[in-house]
């Protein structure tokens, strides 16, 4: 399948600050593609270029071929945006603020009432179109945002933190709602959030990005296979390389490394911590391999002073990858 | 075009807003009520002395001093409809000249002596082209009375002491001074002194300079205008509220994403203020017209150009618009945006003449007040409506106004944060 979206080397830098440092990435048409971090990653700061918000420093991207640097104008008709903040004039009713939304896309007309009409259907909003924003809910509030992204029939559609504040019920009709933009109508998604398990649920592939850089990306699947079956926090007295061999050999063990402190360089002391150390373990099967690694301290006699198992998922892969929560 | 989308949708947003349309609408109106019947009071008090005396003043200037002046002056008081103030030649010009009199009249030196010698006198009486015209020929008519009852004494009491004379000198001409002919001769000087009176009043207007007619306009030419360009200018914060919003919400990100242009964008965010301030301007002169004739109060008039009206009106609210965009450019937060709006609208509506009359703020500020947009918005009105003057006499005041919207507009622009 063709590239709807191809990024290359995209920078943002403010003054001495890079909010995003040479970023590349490609989507391809009809893929929900997410981009998961932290607050203030880069992530909006991405979506902000890609959207025409703001001009990038360096790099370029192409969306259905045309370059975001020379032709901006042609590629916002292809861009449709959901800001985070809701980006609505709450003294309007829902049906004004579509109809504005889709008129400065150049929509008239017949084209426009049904576009309208449309996108209220598809956020479940026909009831109370003609009532001010104001008088709705907060996920009501989410879905018209949403809707106002739509309203233009955009080919690439930027959700940014779109669950943002919003109750569980609204919460699944969006993910619905995206679902279904991308299963019936084909339409390419790049859908940003720090919620790993929306990310899980809705993309195919995502990006992992941290501190303005893009640090994995690869399908869900692999991106949760990096650790293997899980990972395991041990803490210990003290940790050497000899103790890591060790444990590294047991079975269904994958990897052993020190987690804190770091391993002094090689032949250099060792300085002991009084709070211990933590050995961070991942595993090929999280359950066997805790298991063997046990047994094989009580047979030590080294005594666990903590212990903390990971699920294998995005957010282990976050904190495998950076040592920070994705919500931190 | 996408540029008109984005006015409508502010206008719209506008015209739900009460407390705004308050502001922009009813404020003005108050102020206008509140300062042009203040005024008008006082104007009224000052026509009428010390409110007490319903009088018309009449300022005399006695250059004569004889008995028979002074007695023509206790006349005219007593004559009712006017009341006397006697004041030296100086200072009844000097206060004509300013307006604080509306009228003067002059008894020319040699007065006494000449109506004794039965030579005609003329009196001088000088009105400011501002005085009221009903009072002005009501004052006439007073002092033509009173001058032609003294003409009519003098010339049949003349007459008779020429017959006694002549009756002393010759007793033979008892026969020709019958009743008869002494009647006639009454009759005769009766209708001299009506067609060739004794004591003719000469009037005129003096020709004052355009400096001194602009010294003291009327309250409501003054009051409309200034008021309307104070308000005008201050719908400029009304853009740099709404961008500031739009920038609250998120709504100004959408904006940028769209196939839209950053000037068409910044442009959709000026035409609601001058469409707002051209409606504003609109129902200020509306008001002027007809709301004040209601309300009893002296009408707005337009002057001999209305279509300059018009130019000026438009030109104070497209530089309105673009200082809304330059205050939006220079404040960041909301409450920037109160600061700097007071600061601007406010301090260059008083530096500007929109409180104080040009001619009053230039004595003691020289050219000062031209550094603001006001200042020439308000001197175009008074050229129209206070001078009474035509389009060509504005054509100075529009271009400033083009020169600072530039100016305003490419500033904004400069200085205009997108991201």
């Amino acid at each position: 399948m063709a590239a709807i979206l191809d990024v290359q080397n995209l920078t943002k830098k403010y003054g001495d600050f890079e909010a995003v440092k040479e970023i590349s990435f490609a989507v391809e048409e009809g893929e929900v593609f997410g981009l998961l971090g932290p607050n203030g990653a880069g992530k909006t700061t991405t979506i902000s270029m890609l959207t025409g918000v703001l001009p990038p420093t360096s790099g370029t991207a192409l969306i259905g071929g045309y370059d975001i640097r020379t032709q901006m104008e042609q590629a916002k008709q292809l861009n449709g945006l959901v800001p985070q903040d809701l980006a609505l004039y709450p003294t309007l009713s829902a049906r004004a603020n579509l109809d504005f939304f889709g008129r400065i896309y150049g929509l008239r007309g017949r084209a426009l009432r049904e576009r309208v009409e449309d996108v209220l259907r598809i956020v479940s909003l026909t009831e109370r179109a003609d009532q001010p924003i104001e008088t709705f809910s907060g996920g009501m509030k989410r879905r018209v945002n949403i809707a106002a992204g739509l309203v233009h029939q955009p080919k690439l559609l930027f959700l940014d933190e779109p669950t943002v504040g919003v109750d569980p019920q609204s919460r699944n009709h969006i993910f619905e709602s995206v679902q279904r933009l991308n299963r019936e109508r084909g339409m390419s998604i790049i859908y940003t959030s720090h919620y790993m398990e929306e990310v899980e649920l809705l993309c195919s592939r995502a990006a992992i990005i941290d501190e303005g850089r893009i640090i994995a990306m690869d399908t869900i699947k692999n991106l949760i296979g990096m650790l293997g079956g899980g990972v395991i926090y041990l803490g210990l007295p003290r940790v050497d390389a000899d103790l890591l061999a060790q444990i590294a050999a047991l079975p269904a063990v994958k990897e052993a490394l020190a987690a804190e402190p770091a391993l002094p360089a090689e032949g250099e002391p060792a300085v002991p911590r009084a709070d211990g150390a933590v050995v961070k373990i991942v595993a090929e099967q999280n359950q066997q391999a805790l298991v063997n690694v046990i047994g094989w301290l009580n047979a030590q006699d080294i005594a666990l002073t903590s212990l903390e198992i990971l699920e294998p998922n995005l957010e282990s892969v976050f904190l495998h990858l950076t040592g920070k929560k994705l919500r931190e | 075009m996408r540029a008109l989308h984005i006015a409508r949708k502010d206008l719209l947003i506008l015209f739900k807003d009460r407390g705004t349309l308050v502001q922009l609408l009813l404020l003005p109106l108050i102020f206008i009520v509140v300062f042009s019947g203040a005024l008008s009071a006082v104007s009224a008090g000052n026509e009428s002395g010390d409110g007490q005396d319903t009088r018309i003043p009449l300022a005399v200037v006695d250059l004569d001093g004889s008995a028979l002046a002074q007695r023509f002056v206790a006349d005219l008081d007593a004559a009712g409809g006017v009341r006397v103030e006697r004041r030296a030649q100086d200072e009844a010009l000097a206060l004509l000249a300013e307006r604080k009199l509306p009228r003067v009249l002059t008894i020319p030196a040699g007065f006494g002596a000449d109506l004794d010698a039965d030579r005609p006198v003329t009196l001088h009486l000088v009105n400011h082209p501002d005085a009221d015209l009903e009072q002005t020929e009501a004052v006439r008519l007073v002092i033509e009375g009173v001058a032609q009852d003294l003409s009519l004494e003098y010339q049949i009491l003349a007459s008779l002491e020429q017959m006694a004379e002549m009756q002393a000198n010759a007793p033979e001409a008892s026969q020709i001074f019958s009743g008869e002919r002494m009647i006639a001769q009454a009759q005769s000087q009766f209708e001299r002194s009506r067609t060739q009176p004794l004591i003719a009043v000469a009037e005129r207007v003096p020709q004052i300079a355009e400096r001194e007619a602009d010294e003291f306009p009327d309250a409501v030419q003054l009051a409309v205008p200034a008021f309307t360009v104070l308000f005008v200018f201050l719908t400029a914060q009304t853009t740099a509220r709404s961008i500031y919003e739009e920038k609250r919400i998120g709504s100004f990100r959408r904006l940028l994403a769209a196939p839209l242009s950053k000037a068409a964008l910044l442009a959709g965010k000026m035409l609601p203020n001058f469409v707002t301030a051209l409606i504003q301007t609109a129902v200020i002169f509306a008001f002027g017209l007809v709301g004040l004739r209601l309300m009893g109060l002296q009408p707005l008039s337009l002057g001999e150009s209305p279509g300059g009206v018009i130019l000026v009106a438009a030109a104070t609210a497209l530089c309105s618009s673009g200082l809304g965009i330059l205050i939006a450019a220079l404040a960041r937060t909301e409450t920037q945006i109160g600061g700097l709006s007071s600061l601007i609208l406010w301090g260059a509506g008083i530096l500007g003449g929109s409180f104080v009359p040009l001619f009053i703020l230039e004595r003691f500020l020289g050219s000062l007040p031209r550094v603001v947009p006001h200042y020439w918005a308000n001197r175009a009105f008074e050229n129209l409506l206070i001078r009474g003057l035509g389009l060509s006499s504005v054509t100075a005041e529009l271009g400033a106004l083009l020169v600072f919207t530039a100016l305003f507009f490419a500033v904004g622009l400069w200085r205009f944060s997108f991201d």
